[in-house]
Parts: structure tokens; sequence; C-alpha cells
């Protein structure tokens, strides 16, 4: 029965559960891709907070087999208690690496920023490089990462310059800061500029402040001073934005550090306040379509495509708008893959050890991917295309590039 | 975001209200708050069990059980939602589970009575088919086997038990342990890791030797825990039922539930697959009413609020078990409306002494109008467009009565119902 009314309790956003609010059911074990796919992994519970009960300051318990996590936080997703899982595991791996020292090729890995600036620059030649197979063996012996993994194409022109060469087009009614993250930069400026196509077509007026990784190579790399210093960075830049600038991202993972992990993992002042501005930019183009601002001048696309949706775009909590979207737009045929995380991770299944792993774990998809025989299989983040064009040999693009040539901007 | 009817939880309430709205063309977004309820429960269906928590005598015709609790308590939740709701929702649910490819057994007509792990008689009348040899209607002596090194299934407890219980005769129950190839013992396993196991043809069909070998005698049928396969491919049991020769059946573990989780993993795929939304790792809290309306709830998503507009709400939450319901010291409150909710305010009352006995923090919830809305207890809603469905309702203890399924499913069709004439 319900009697008096009570005042406003204190459960806001994103309270965070403490460690005791595990009640030890396991549903983050049955969920993990790394436990599915290997039993020498422990699992998120053990490696989380039942390790975390007794992980104590200021002596840090190096447990072993931390960096078997591979981050994508599907623990944290199906959590019924809410425990940040992933969070203990990550501070527990950063401590033990600050103690213990880490990999020269984790450290490699953790600054993929300036990785990618050096391979844009010398971009023939390291794009060169990057398959030729005494390079890549060389690659494995010194670096550990693993000579079968593709690696990324680098550009010579990088977003950043193609942006400020551009004509501004500054008549518009609200204007967004475009957080391009390291891949649109580095790897591939197109989709920056489908991006910034999209939005200007929608009348709204895009600015690029200057910015850093968004630091989650680093987190994941057991190195959170650097990715508080990037995040740091990141975080003063944007704060400075007017205040009604709202920041959207392409990139899945950026995204959700901006939002989430600055405040909530990396304990970096004035987080918060930036993360409730950041927008994924299919959320925020489906946001303009409910508010009856977005322009629905489609070209029909025809299409049938299967849409994976990356692991950590459901810990975003706001759906799959690029789903929605993407039905707006005659002729496209829209399917969902739901076969749990592609492997991959990031930098996770670069390395060596790791490689056997990343593709064991995505092996489900590639079987549902090549089933299925679709012209291309979208997600939104660009890790998760590279692993489903490795794996399954289809064509992935992200969502926005299907939107873009139904606007004519293919 | 704006949707049609925004459905709130995981479980089984939540589920059947989601196809109910689906079904009928409706466009539904199932806003998924953290791994199902289903996971830890048995994930058999019970409708009605024991028609009150003093009766030790198990209801033999469930329908025929809810009619007569119907008839003597009009403010049961069975009595709110109504007998046509349980009947209908049944039906859905039956035809939903043959068209996602279970194999289940059963009917709304009567009980079976099947085994715990701890070796008392459950009675339920939904279940999977791997699980109907465990009728303890049945004559056949029962050998409960465990695997060497899985505590979460103790053969010889669930063996005394139920020979003090249900013993037809010295060797009626009796309990063996196989040891598992590959499996080193001196690490810790769950059912999850011994059902990836038996998706592999040559284990199961080692297991299935090693069990035959320990057992000499004929027309017995055997109790495993319910480990048989992770997804719902009936293959895995029928095949390894065949090769241990005699009629098997899965037992339901301790958590996590491989028979919940198989519900709930191919449940889930199939209504996203027939174009249902669904918002994961998403709390929602925070009722906005005006003018006896919600006009909308929050979800709590990264980095902010994110707001969800629906024309209407069903809140399919469950009790405690996913923290929808919070409890402090002195008062239990919802996170929807920021009503205390009054039951048993004094956490000493909430509990009974001993773990066995029904206890009073299960029926701890949401007073309801007779059209499941959420109401003040007088009658009136908190808002006409809010409907509730699952263990989040006042006034009934599912797991003493063993009727938490029946009610999931009876109270899930119709709040979508009422969702979609609101």
């Amino acid at each position: 029965m319900i009697t008096d009314e009570v005042g406003t309790f204190s459960d806001t956003v994103e309270e965070a559960a403490p460690v005791e609010a595990c009640t030890k059911c396991t549903a983050c074990n049955t969920v993990c891709p790394v436990a599915r796919s290997t039993e020498i992994f422990r699992g998120p519970k053990f490696l989380g907070p039942e390790s975390e009960r007794y992980r104590s300051q200021p002596e840090a318990a190096v447990t072993a087999g931390l960096d078997l996590c591979s981050g994508c936080k599907l623990c944290e997703v199906t959590c019924p208690s809410q425990v940040s899982i992933q969070e203990y595991i990550r501070r527990a791996q950063n401590k033990g690496a600050a103690e213990k020292g880490r990999t020269l090729r984790d450290w490699v890995l953790g600054h993929t920023r300036l990785l990618s600036r050096f391979g844009s620059m010398t971009a023939p030649l390291a794009n060169l490089g990057n398959r030729n197979p005494l390079v890549r063996w060389a690659m494995e012996r010194v670096l550990g990462i693993h000579h079968k993994r593709p690696l990324p194409r680098y550009q010579w022109l990088t977003f950043e310059r193609w942006f400020t060469r551009r004509p501004h087009n500054k008549t518009a009614r609200r204007t967004v800061a475009y957080f391009y993250g390291c891949w649109v930069n580095y790897n591939e400026r197109r989709l920056g500029e489908q991006v910034v196509a999209i939005l200007e077509r929608n009348g709204i007026e895009v600015i690029v402040p200057k910015q850093q990784c968004c630091g989650i190579p680093a987190v994941v790399n057991a190195n959170m001073d650097l990715a508080r210093k990037y995040g740091g960075e990141n975080v003063r830049r944007l704060s400075g934005l007017p205040a009604d600038v709202d920041i959207i991202a392409s990139s899945t993972s950026c995204g959700l550090m901006l939002k989430h992990d600055y405040a909530h993992l990396l304990d970096i002042p004035g987080a918060e306040q930036v993360g409730t501005r950041v927008y994924d930019i299919c959320e925020y183009l489906w946001m303009l379509h409910e508010a009856g601002e977005l322009n629905l001048d489609f070209q029909p696309v025809t299409t049938r495509l299967l849409y994976h949706a990356p692991c950590h775009l459901k810990s975003h909590g706001i759906g799959y708008p690029a789903m929605r979207l993407l039905r707006l737009i005659p002729g496209v045929q829209l399917e969902e893959v739901d076969e749990g995380c592609c492997g991959i991770s990031g930098t996770f299944g670069v390395k060596v050890e790791k490689y056997d792993l990343s593709m064991k774990i995505g092996s489900r998809l590639f079987a549902a991917v090549k089933a299925a025989g679709t012209d291309a299989v979208l997600a939104d983040c660009e890790t998760c295309r590279m692993q489903v064009e490795h794996g399954a040999g289809a064509h992935s693009a992200h969502p926005i590039d299907i939107l873009a040539r139904a606007y004519g901007h293919g | 975001m704006k949707c049609d009817i925004a459905v709130v939880g995981s479980g089984l309430a939540a589920l059947v209200a989601t196809r109910t709205l689906q079904q009928a063309g409706r466009n539904a977004v199932l806003i998924w708050p953290g791994l199902s309820s289903l996971y830890f429960t048995y994930a058999t269906v019970d409708v009605l069990g024991y028609s009150d928590l003093t009766t030790t005598q198990p209801v033999e015709q469930p329908e025929a059980g809810v009619a007569k609790l119907i008839a003597d308590h009009p403010n049961h939740p069975y009595a709110l939602a109504g007998l046509d709701a349980l009947r209908s929702g049944t039906t859905l649910l039956i035809e939903w589970l043959r068209a996602a490819g279970f194999m289940w057994q059963g009917s709304l007509a009567r009980n079976l009575l099947l085994p715990t792990a701890i070796g008392t008689p459950k009675p339920s009348c939904l279940y999977p088919e791997s699980m109907a040899a465990g009728d303890l209607q049945r004559d056949e002596p029962i050998v409960f086997c465990g695997f060497v090194g899985y505590e979460d299934f103790v053969p010889e407890l669930a063996a005394s038990n139920l020979s003090r219980s249900w013993g037809r005769g010295d060797q009626s129950v009796r309990a063996i342990r196989v040891s598992l190839p590959g499996f080193d013992t001196s690490r810790l396993f769950t059912s999850i890791d011994l059902a990836r196991s038996f998706e592999d043809k040559a284990f199961r069909r080692e297991v299935a030797s090693r069990i035959r070998r320990e057992i000499a005698i004929d027309s017995v049928r055997v109790g495993v825990p319910a480990v048989l396969g992770l997804t719902h491919d009936t293959d895995v049991y029928s095949s390894f039922a065949a090769e241990v020769g005699h009629p098997v059946f899965e037992i339901p573990t301790l958590p996590p539930s491989v028979l919940g989780l198989r519900l709930f993993d191919r449940l889930r795929k199939h209504i996203q697959e027939s174009g249902v939304e669904m918002i994961w790792a998403a709390p929602a809290h925070e009722a906005e009413v005006s003018d006896g309306q919600c006009r909308r709830i929050y979800l709590k998503s990264a980095g902010r609020e994110h707001p969800i507009d629906a024309r209407a709400y069903v809140l399919a939450l469950e009790d405690m078990v996913d923290g929808a319901l919070r409890a402090g010291v002195h008062t239990v409150v919802d996170p929807f409306f920021h009503r205390s909710l009054a039951h048993h305010a004094v956490p000493t009352e909430r509990t009974d002494e001993s773990l066995f006995k029904p206890q009073p923090f299960a029926s701890i919830g949401y007073a309801i109008t007779d059209r499941l809305q959420p109401s003040a207890g007088d009658g009136h809603p908190l808002a006409r467009n809010v409907f509730l469905a699952g263990g989040a309702i006042a006034g009934y203890d599912p797991v003493g009565t063993k009727s938490r399924g029946g009610l999931a499913i009876a109270t899930g069709y119709r709040a979508a119902k009422e969702a979609m004439a609101a």
C-alpha cells in the first residue's frame, strides 16, 4: 500500500553502486564474451567486485588475469544492481601496472594518437609497411602486435586540416562542436566529412574545437594517468564552449568516455557538466527528427543491411538510434544481427596473445554475417567495423555513411 | 525519445506485455534495467502451487485454484488482473515459445510436482520438455546425478530429502556422482561453464557413458542439474537422454539458472527480431505526472537523464531483485512516484527468522487499482496511463504460494491491454 509522499531522495543520475551492492548473482559472468570463450578467464564477478573486497589502499592487490578483461562493459550493462564491475577491474589493472610497470606494447597502444600521428605523417610508407609481411613479423616480435591483424590505413590529410581549409557555413540556427576522435582524424576523414555535411544540411553550424585523444586506449592499456591527462585537456577545452553548444561524437567509445568515464572512472573535475552535453551523432539526429527539425528529403538508397550494435553503444543506454534513423530512408532494408561482442574491443584483439581469443569471441557474429549475405554491416564503432571486415570478409560502414548517401553526399 | 508504449522491465511480465503489444501491432520499446530475474528463478511457470501460505497441500488444478482464489480474495492481484488475462496470456506465451523454437509442455489444467535441487517437490504447470520426466506423480525410482566439483547441486542432499517425503521404498531414490572429462576440480565452476561444455557432442557422450556405467538397474530415471546446453537447442537434451539410456530430467540449480538464461536470451532475441527496440543498461525512474497523466519517465543513461515520452507505460518491475524498489531503515520507496510503500516498515518485521518460511518483504509493493494502475491505496490512480505488472505489485507472496509465473503472465497481459486502451 502506498501512503505518505516522501521528499526527493538522493538516488539521482548514475549513483554509483558500491561493491557491497553486488549480490554475487553471476549475471555478469553469463554475458561476458571473454568468459564465454576461454576457461582461463575467471570472469568479471571474481576479478571485479569479489576481488575488490580484498583490495586495500595503499597496497594494490595485483590479481592475475585482469588484462584478459577486454573492457566491453557488457557486465555493467547486465548487472541488475548497477555495480561498476569493469571500473574495479580497470582500476586494479592500472594499479598493478603502476607497481610492476607495463610492457612496451601496452605503452605504445595506450598512445594511439601519437602512433596515428606518425602513421598519418608518413602515410604512404606506413601503409606499405603495415602490409609488409617482414615488417609485420618484426612488429609481432618487438611490439607484440599479431601479424594477422589488419592495421588501419592512415591518411596524409587529417580531418583537422581538412576542416580548417574548408569554407565555413555560418548561417545556422544552432551550433554543435564535433568531437571527431583519432579515427576520423587519421584514418577515416570521409566519415567526418559526412558528419559535417549532414549537420550542415540540417542547418547546423559545426565547429571543431582543438582536441586530444579521448583516452580510452590508455584506459584499457593500464595507463589511467595518461587517460586522465588527455581527458583533462578535453574537458578544459570543451568546458569553454558557449553553454548552448552541444557536443557530438561519431565514435561510440569516444562518446562514452566523454559522457560517462571522464567523470566516473577518471574523476576529472568538470567532466560531469561536459558529459551532459555530449550526444552520439545518431542520437542527436534522432532528437532533431523528434523535434520535427530533421531534413527528410532523402533519396532512396536501395540496399540490404545488417546492423551490429557495439557493446559500448549499449552502455550509452540510448537504444539504437541509428536503426531508427535509417528506417526513415526509402529503400533501406535493415535487420539487426544480435550475436553479441565482435571480439576486438579496441586494442585488445590487436595483441599477439589475444588475437585468437578475439576471433573466437567474434565467431558467432562472423557466421551470422556470412549467412545473412547483406550488402554491408553497419556499426557505429570503428574497431567493430575493422573486426567484421576481417572476420567475416564483409563490407562494413558507419550508419552515417548510408544517411550521407540518402542526402546525396555518398 | 518518443514512443507509443514503454515497457520497463526484463522478466516474464515485461516479456509477456511486450509480446502482447507487438502482436497487436503496437510500437513498444522495452527498457531493460539489468539482467532478467529469469536468471535467478526456476524458469518454469508456476501459476498456483499453494492456495495460501499456511497449507502444505499443493494445488492440483491451477486454473480452478486461481478461480477459487479470485472468488475468495477480490483484492488479490489475480482477481484484479482477471482469470481471462491469465488464460489469454498463457495461450500467448505458449504460442510464443513454440514460435521461438522451445519445446515446452503442460497447461493450466494440472500441476506437476517437480523435484527441486534440494529434493523438495515443487508444483508447476508449464515446464520445458527436459524437466517433464521428473514428475513425482510418476512411480519410477529416481537417481540424482551430481558432477564431481560442481557444488551447486548436491545429489546426496536431494536424495535424502526426497526419499523422506516421497520415497517409494528402499531403493527408490539414490544419489551418484560422476566426474567430468577435462574439468579441473580445483577450480570453481558454475552451471554456465557446464552448460557450455554440454553443447559439445563428445563431452556429452562421455558423461552419458559414465552415468550409464554407474546405473546397474533398469527402469529408473536420472535427474541431473539443469546444465544441458546453454541455448534453447533441444537437441542437446534429447541426444544426451538417448545416450544415457534412461529417462533424464533437468533440475533447476542455484543461480545462474541455465533454464532461465535459455528462455530469456531466446525470447529477447526473438522479440527484437520482430522489430521491438530494446534499450539496454538504462534503469528507469521519475514519473513526471500532470493532470493525472504520466508525461514522461527518465532513463539513467550515460552522462544524463534520457527522457522517454510515451502515451502509456507498463512498469513490469521486479520487487527487490532488480533494485526497482529501494528499502531504507524506515521506508521502502518507489523510484517513479517517490511514495513510501508502507508494508512492514520496520526492517525486523520484513523478514521471518526462518529462511524457508514465507517472507513478509515479498508482499511489499505498489497498491493498484482494478485497472492495474499504481494507486495511493484509495483506489484512485497516481497516473491514469501507467500500468503495473509482475513482482512489484503489493499484497501477495509469489514465492510462498508458487504463483510468480502465472501472476507475471496475467498482469503482464492485462497491463499491456490496458496500456493499448489508455
